[in-house]
């Protein structure tokens, strides 16, 4: 490479790249490499002159024989299938419906953006205004229509679907809109050839439009599962983790063991044994993506 | 005004070498044109010579002075780009003298500037317009007025009229020929439009696959072209090739295919040999055609027929069917036979070219 | 195909206003709920028709002092989105502009850091910014936010930079511009657009957050998050005073979701639509 060009990329490079690696570095590698080390330390906030001692893999072992942390790990997927399956069903239709060319179609979209742009906070406050039990509007419209109150989340096997019911309302909207844009981007005639050819809607929609989003869809999924492995805000507000340790998700229960219990030499060990979990999932999902690929190009 | 030598400039992506040894001299105030289709390195050498892509091996001298290691800016330079560049956010005046910016100019000499570049190129009406409200030729004409406003030593063109219709891309022909006679600044200008190429070069180098076929003055890659792909690209409508074959290599040569014989000027008979391959090159608009022959006993007529016959206006083109040969014809309407009907086909021998088949080398 | 039957158009409307209800109810509940007396809250019947009071809000500012945190929210947030929009986009574009084969990884770390669970890293922020000294200043959670931000940022704007054509910066780049000139004459003013659809992404998850902002701050820095839930306390839950906060949090969203509904779709989904 001539010298001139080799400089302009460095200037590039260290003008412009550089400030960024710079925070993120410090804001992220660093605190992982404390953390690293405290999860090999026994450390209790609540007690913070006991020097913290090296206990070598204690913490970890801990772990990994804890029942309630493979709990929280089933919770978690729990959440996430249940969410995830019934947003991308819900949203697909609605975005079929959504992507109609009508008068007024765009705005609805547009109002139909404001549960995912709401803080998770304030969407579990208000949703638990619904659920609460003895009070909440939803039961109340159930008995109207002569069902019976519902333990939304006082119910031991039904709180789980109740924090479901939460994240498919705000997220639903999401997947609607990711898959809108999908369905508008992609080439009509090659589908009005195939009406014209005789295919009914619905064969059309199967076999050509669907397998078109594939890229599409998996992204949402992608992301999706990753903001919904780390639930948190919505189990927080409205259960707590209960009743019993019903909803504890897999990052409630590091909560729980780091902070209300002040191990965070265990929670600390936990957040990596997460981390873990979740590069090997981006990892075999980035390199299931990687194989489709070539098939699609 | 400068003269740009490129000796042996190769270029290579990783292992791949996608131009090989370029050689050519381009004396001061030369128009030259890199003709080539897509894919055939023309476009990469300009680039090269801007600076804007390495150059992997060779030397290229712009003014007699070594510029592999000197960055685009200090080569004394201005590029017309594809796409004309203009930034859409900025006025015409604005495109202009931020060209001019890096020059450490006063503003007033900037401005200056921008004026009288703007009154050469047609520009004094729009120059507080954006790009976006301009026609095409008028946005053709900023890209060139801010490659104009730093008085480089070298102009490089990179395809700046394929984005404009055919009436405009004559009409911005005309006006690029008018600024280089005026100018006379060095120029490389790159294209695939054989047309632009014959009407504005002073040499054209004919490339393909990274390498030059031939280099040469319009007239000279028209009429002496030097390989088969030269002939059919140069020329519209292009070269008519018929397979033959050399028989009689001794008493004068011949060419035969089926029942056309034709006998070879040629001066050594050692160019060929007995049997060997040959395409016979004749120019559509070198053939003459009558209702009978000219002479009798030309060797250079034939009997065929025309199966389509299409009319263009003052002239038009014949398809003609001489033996199990098909040739196109450009002639006068006048002359214009009727379709399917049998004409007579006449070659003139001062302009026919012969190439070996196998290497697509000229013979004759 | 596009032609559609009168029975099947009022069909769209009909199901797009049912959906629409029940997506929109819980906000309306809020809302209403809001400019009620606690009484009427929980009223079943439901109180449909009423008159509105302000006391749930007068409340929220007095009682509460609740402008003090929309103060440390807005000094957060903007703080936040001021630093990763800057840092962001310098990033973004030399992403785009550097043709190293190593790029690749660099902004697929950037872009993996927003997949990190937060409470995986709490844990050390909040140690390591009590031992400097920041926790319960706004640098903790502006440093905090960024981690989310740069990335973010980076992901929008990569986007609009490669939407700006490489001839604009190479005929600058002849005619003898530096890489900055380039930059903040030719390329950022192209990607405009992208810049205010970035900074009002990092203000609005700067201002939602919760988790963060909960862990690292007390009652000096406390944002307007963490505040709406301090009104469920072991005492009491105030109800009127949550749903008032939680309108007044939600305002900036639904202001900024009508102001740019164009660029928000081709945000949001810029990284799946690839």
């Amino acid at each position: 490479m001539a010298d001139y060009a080799r400089r302009r990329s460095l200037k590039i490079a260290g003008i412009f790249l550089l400030p960024a690696l710079v925070v993120l570095f410090v804001t992220t590698i660093f605190p992982l490499l404390y953390s690293f080390n405290l999860s090999f330390r026994q450390f209790n906030l609540a007690k913070p002159f006991i020097p913290r001692i090296f206990v070598g893999l204690q913490n970890y072992k801990t772990l990994l024989q804890d029942n309630g942390f493979y709990h929280s790990l089933f919770v978690t997927f729990k959440v996430m299938v249940v969410a995830i399956s019934v947003e991308f069903v819900l949203g697909f239709a609605l975005a079929l419906l959504l992507t109609q060319k009508l008068r007024g179609m765009g705005f609805i979209r547009t109002l139909f953006m404001i549960p995912m742009m709401m803080s998770s906070i304030v969407v579990s406050l208000i949703w638990l205004f619904l659920y609460f039990p003895g009070m909440g509007y939803l039961n109340y419209f159930l008995n109207f229509l002569h069902v019976a109150d519902v333990p939304w989340i006082t119910g031991e096997n039904v709180a789980l679907y109740s924090i479901a019911l939460v994240d498919i309302w705000q997220w639903t909207p999401f997947v609607m809109l990711g898959i809108a844009a999908g369905l508008q981007s992609l080439p009509q005639e090659p589908l009005e050839a195939a009406m014209v050819d005789g295919n009914s809607r619905l064969q059309v929609l199967t076999h050509l439009t669907i397998p078109q989003l594939k890229p599409i869809l998996a992204s949402l999924f992608f992301l999706r599962a990753i903001d919904c492995f780390k639930i948190y805000d919505v189990i927080f507000v409205l259960t707590k983790g209960g009743p019993g340790d019903s909803t504890e998700s897999l990052s409630f229960y590091i909560y729980r063991e780091g902070f209300t219990l002040w191990q965070m030499g265990f929670g600390a060990a936990a957040s990596f044994v997460a981390l873990i979990i979740m590069t090997v999932l981006i990892t075999l999902f980035i390199r299931t993506i990687k194989e489709e690929e070539p098939r699609a190009a | 005004m400068a003269t740009v030598s490129l000796s042996n400039i190769t270029k290579s992506f990783g292992n791949i070498e996608i131009v090989h040894g370029i050689d050519l001299e381009i004396r001061s105030g030369e128009f030259v044109v890199l003709l080539g289709p897509s894919g055939c390195g023309k476009t990469t050498t300009l680039r090269m010579v801007a600076g804007l892509e390495n150059i992997s091996g060779g030397m290229l001298k712009i003014g007699g002075r070594v510029v592999n290691e000197i960055a685009p800016k200090d080569r004394k330079i201005a590029m017309v780009f594809q796409n004309y560049a203009l930034y859409p956010h900025m006025t015409v005046r604005q495109n202009m003298a931020f060209a001019l910016k890096p020059q450490k100019m006063t503003v007033a000499a900037i401005d200056a500037k921008v004026r009288e570049v703007a009154e050469i190129v047609g520009l004094e009406e729009l120059l507080e317009r954006k790009p976006a409200q301009l026609s095409g030729g008028q946005r053709q004409r900023v890209a060139m007025g801010r490659a104009l406003v730093r008085t480089p030593e070298v102009f490089l063109f990179d395809e700046p009229l394929s984005n404009l219709d055919a009436k405009l891309r004559t009409q911005m022909r005309l006006e690029i020929q008018k600024l280089h006679r005026r100018l006379k600044t060095t120029s490389i200008y790159v294209t695939h439009d054989q047309i632009e190429a014959m009407t504005l070069a002073d040499r054209i180098v004919i490339m393909r696959d990274g390498r030059i076929e031939q280099i040469g003055a319009p007239r000279e890659v028209f009429s002496h072209p030097k390989n088969v792909f030269v002939a059919t690209f140069i020329g519209s409508p292009s070269m008519n090739l018929l397979p033959m074959r050399v028989t009689r290599a001794n008493e004068g040569c011949a060419l035969a295919s089926g029942t056309i014989v034709l006998p070879l000027p040629l001066k050594n008979d050692h160019q060929v040999r007995e049997g060997q391959e040959v395409l016979l090159g004749v120019r559509p608009n070198f053939i003459r055609l009558a209702s009978k022959p000219a002479l009798t006993g030309n060797p250079y007529e034939f009997e065929a027929r025309a199966e389509v016959v299409e009319l263009l206006g003052a002239d038009g083109l014949v398809a003609l069917r001489l033996g199990e040969h098909e040739l196109i014809a450009q002639v006068d309407e006048s002359v214009l036979p009727e379709p399917d009907a049998k004409i007579w086909v006449g070659f003139d021998a001062a302009r026919l070219h012969v190439f070996d088949r196998a290497s697509g080398d000229k013979i004759l | 195909m596009d032609r559609k039957t009168p029975l099947e158009k009022a069909l769209i409307y009909l199901t797009a206003l049912v959906v629409g209800v029940i997506f929109l109810f819980p906000l309306y509940i809020a809302l209403s709920s809001a400019f009620k007396p606690d009484i009427d809250m929980f009223a079943r019947p439901p109180v449909w028709i009423f008159r509105p009071i302000w006391d749930n809000f007068i409340a929220l500012f007095t009682v509460r002092r609740f402008q003090d945190n929309i103060w440390n929210s807005t000094v957060v947030a903007t703080g936040s989105t001021v630093l990763s929009v800057f840092v962001g986009s310098l990033a973004a574009y030399a992403l785009t502009r550097l043709k190293h084969p190593r790029m690749k990884d660099v902004a697929f770390w950037i872009l993996s850091i927003r997949m990190f669970p937060p409470i995986a890293v709490v844990i050390p922020y909040y140690i390591l910014l009590r031992d400097i000294g920041l926790l319960d200043t706004p640098w903790a959670l502006i440093l905090v936010y960024s981690t989310g931000n740069i990335p973010l940022t980076v992901w929008l704007m990569r986007g609009f930079f490669q939407g700006v054509p490489e001839s604009l910066e190479e005929a600058a780049q002849v005619d003898g511009h530096g890489v900055w000139a380039i930059f903040w004459r030719v390329a950022l003013p192209l990607a405009a657009p992208g810049l205010a659809v970035c900074a009002m992404f990092c203000f609005i998850f700067s201002w939602n957050e919760f988790l963060f902002a909960f862990m690292l701050t007390s009652s000096k820095t406390q944002t307007v998050t963490v505040a709406v839930m301090s009104f469920w306390s072991s005492d009491a839950i105030e109800w009127g005073r949550i749903m008032a906060g939680s309108i007044v949090i939600v305002i900036p969203v639904i202001i900024f979701v009508f102001a740019c509904q164009r660029f928000l779709v081709k945000g949001l989904t810029m990284g799946s639509v690839k």
